[in-house]
């Protein structure tokens, strides 16, 4: 029995020994903590983000012959700034609280000791688990989170790739003084939008931006998304009858008004939509027919063959079995490609070296999932150039239109609807 | 039950001690005694009285609330709001108690539940609060009194104290006249009531001290967390643990709430931590689980265990329960 004992101690400090050896030639991974909301309202986005951060890992740690003429960071054997260390991505659920999302920020940080986050979806959420990471002295970097006061907190290891309200206002306006120049009509706007937190806050933005630029808002229609009649609104926007009409709705309002303006035989001659309902899976199967030309935005609206949206969303569909990426998770893959693309350029998993890393980052539109014009940070962590595309609805589905360098289609007017 | 408290206390003394170096540890200790604050409040009114309100997640939102109001719009320190949610708490508490309190079993649930629904909705709608995006509190600490540390174990002593003044109330209360009253209240209104007591009165007594310790609970989740919107702070959720907690540990008993909050708090959050990051929903799973079998099995809560042993002493301890301590 003894021998046994010693025989058993001896083989197991061997292998221990072996694994020692072994351990030091290969390099530690490098962790990366992903919070997403994976169980709760909505766990379908954080699940769809969940599997284009584990497309974009994939593509770093195992290389991608094509993306690789495009991206240094595609060339595959992980990490070249850190001897080829591997990237390891530690999921966290925040099951849609703000607590589950501080307490898994904490865990990813003291547990599995990461070297930088990423998340967290919502808001909220990403108020808490990044007070975390800012006492802790970690990098987060929110791929989707929107509210404006969160680069206003003075935070020095926050960061936010996606563009917010004001860069959809920017975006709007652009556009429609492109078309003015080109001979379009633009002399009146409408603005239509769901009296809650959302509408109420695009609105005023677009609105302020829209009277800096010299776009007239001629009138401003609010209504609650659930009401089950918008006659009178749609009657309203029929008697003034703008040029250009702009929807902040959700899913089941917008499926109100696009019957009831085909009811009621109204449509202006530019029919802009804010995301949101407009682009809901639902809404775009059941009514996508009926309005040809909307305009709409999208941060991701694929791309031309052999571009890095287009070579991204052919991996991703391979691993969801045909699922497109969309606006949300393509966001989240492009947080996540700034993060490694800043681990690498760190050379280190040293917290302080990684956000003076992205501090510095400098990446062109031509290596973006996104429809971006790059990704370069200000004092706040704000990416200033973040942008989105602008779609339009073709025979069922939604085509980039505008910038020009990366559209897919040439944009049509007026609006056709059905 | 009487020799186990020495021990307990001792434990839960020294807990952070044991858990240093460890901040997952360290914050879990915290987040058992805030939960146990919340579910021993509930417990005065859902417990000893028999009221099982499931709509306490106004009292916790009220104290949120207050707590981030003064921060944002007066720039106080959090938890000077707290005395304010607390003052508000046994306001709503008497408007809310006056009707509703005569009501009687599930109808007065029915109607905590609306109260609350009500205004949570009325809360994402209004400027002041923040709307439906939430307020969020001091982003740095700029004194001390933010309350906001590296490390859990300020709270963990904090919420303690707190927790340990609630249960010497509850205790005071429960063999004092009120106590006898709220449990005659519990087992027969009406007996109660021909004996002469005057069971409206004692309810809403109890209700709106319930309803102001809720409030204290929710003034220093805000003062951990660091952020409330409606769903956080009057979300029907935060109601449901509470009762759940109470229920699961023993309703009606002192420590009751604190046994459900040790079981529940840790078996949330290490549920989470080692199989939310698959994303299946396992969490819920494993934990709903858990919840059906305690029900099931040990339908008066887990201290009913010890209380069958000490009501037996002759009886050999190798039954059914022998294992789980």
């Amino acid at each position: 029995m003894d021998n046994m004992t010693r025989r058993v101690f001896a083989g197991a400090a061997a292998l221990a020994a072996l694994g020692v050896v072994t351990g030091a030639a290969a390099q530690q991974p490098v962790k990366i903590g992903v919070i997403y909301p994976l169980s709760g309202n909505s766990a379908s986005a954080g699940n769809y983000s969940k599997m284009a951060i584990e497309v974009g890992a994939d593509v770093v740690n195992n290389g991608n012959a094509e993306l690789a003429k495009i991206m240094p960071i595609a060339k595959g054997g992980g990490l070249s700034g850190l001897g080829g260390a591997k990237i390891q991505l530690i999921f966290a659920d925040n099951q849609g609280t703000p607590a589950a999302g501080q307490n898994q920020a904490l865990r990813l940080i003291s547990e599995e000791k990461v070297a930088a986050i990423i998340g967290a979806y919502q808001s909220g959420i990403t108020v808490t688990a990044s007070a975390i990471a800012e006492r802790h002295g970690i990098p987060f970097l929110t791929a989707e989170s929107v509210a404006a006061n969160l680069t206003e907190r003075g935070f020095k290891w926050f960061f936010r790739t996606t563009p917010v309200a004001i860069d959809f206002a920017r975006a709007y306006s652009t556009f429609l003084r492109e078309q003015k120049a080109a001979g379009q009509k633009v002399g009146s706007v409408a603005l239509v939008h769901e009296n809650t937190e959302y509408g109420n806050s695009v609105a005023s933005v677009i609105a302020e931006q829209f009277a800096k630029d010299g776009l007239p808002v001629t009138q401003k229609i609010a209504y609650s998304a659930n009401s089950s009649d918008v006659q009178p609104q749609v009657l309203q926007l029929k008697e003034k009858n703008p040029d250009v009409a702009i929807f902040i709705s959700y899913t089941s309002d917008a499926i109100l008004y696009t019957k009831t303006m085909k009811e009621l035989g109204w449509k202006p001659a530019i029919m802009i939509a804010d995301n949101a309902g407009f682009n809901d899976p639902a809404f775009v199967k059941s009514l996508g027919g009926s309005v040809e030309g909307l305009v709409n935005r999208s941060t991701f609206a694929g791309g031309k063959p052999g571009s890095v949206p287009e070579l991204f969303n052919e991996l991703y569909k391979k691993k969801t079995g045909g699922d497109s990426l969309d606006d949300v998770s393509a966001r989240g893959l492009q947080g996540f490609l700034v993060m490694a693309d800043a681990i690498n350029r760190a050379g280190s998993t040293d917290p302080a070296k990684i956000r003076d890393a992205l501090k510095a980052t400098n990446l062109p539109a031509s290596q973006m999932v996104t429809g971006y014009e790059g990704v370069k940070f200000d004092d706040k962590g704000q990416n200033i150039l973040a942008s989105t595309l602008i779609t339009q609805m073709r025979g069922g589905q939604y085509v980039a239109i505008w910038p020009k360098d990366r559209a897919t289609a040439q944009i049509v007017l007026p609006y056709k609807g059905w | 039950m009487k020799r186990y408290l020495f021990p307990g206390v001792v434990l839960v003394l020294a807990y952070p001690l044991l858990a240093a170096g460890y901040p997952v540890w360290e914050r879990l200790g915290a987040l058992v005694l805030l939960a146990a604050i919340g579910a021993s409040a509930w417990n005065i009114v859902g417990g000893y009285a028999g009221q099982v309100s499931v709509g306490h997640a106004v009292f916790f939102g009220f104290g949120a609330y207050s707590a981030v109001v003064v921060y944002t719009h007066l720039g106080w320190p959090p938890i000077a709001g707290a005395p304010i949610g607390m003052l508000l708490s046994v306001a709503v508490a008497a408007v809310i108690g006056v009707p509703t309190l005569r009501l009687s079993g599930h109808y007065f649930s029915m109607a905590t539940i609306a109260v609350a629904e009500l205004v949570r909705v009325l809360s994402s709608t209004s400027e002041f609060l923040g709307g439906a995006q939430g307020l969020t509190g001091p982003a740095m600490p700029r004194t001390v009194f933010d309350l906001s540390f590296l490390s859990a174990t300020p709270f963990y002593y904090i919420f303690l104290a707190v927790l340990a003044f609630l249960l010497g109330l509850t205790w005071w209360i429960e063999r004092g006249r009120m106590g006898f009253y709220l449990r005659a209240i519990k087992d027969s209104e009406r007996a109660a009531r021909s004996l002469g007591v005057s069971a409206g009165r004692y309810k809403l007594y109890a209700y709106m001290l319930s309803g102001a310790f809720t409030s204290l609970a929710g003034s220093l989740y805000l003062c951990m967390f660091g952020f409330v919107d409606p769903e956080s702070g009057f979300g029907i959720l935060i109601s449901v643990k509470m009762v759940v907690m109470a229920a699961l540990g023993g309703a009606g008993q002192l420590f009751g709430p604190l046994v459900g909050a040790l079981i529940l708090v840790p078996l949330e959050e290490l549920s989470n931590s080692y199989l939310g990051g698959r994303g299946a929903g396992l969490t819920f799973v494993v934990y709903g689980a858990i919840i059906v079998i305690i029900a099931r099995f040990l339908p008066s809560g887990l201290l009913s265990l010890f209380e069958r042993r000490s009501a037996k002493p002759a009886a050999k301890s190798e039954i059914a329960s022998g294992h789980a301590d």
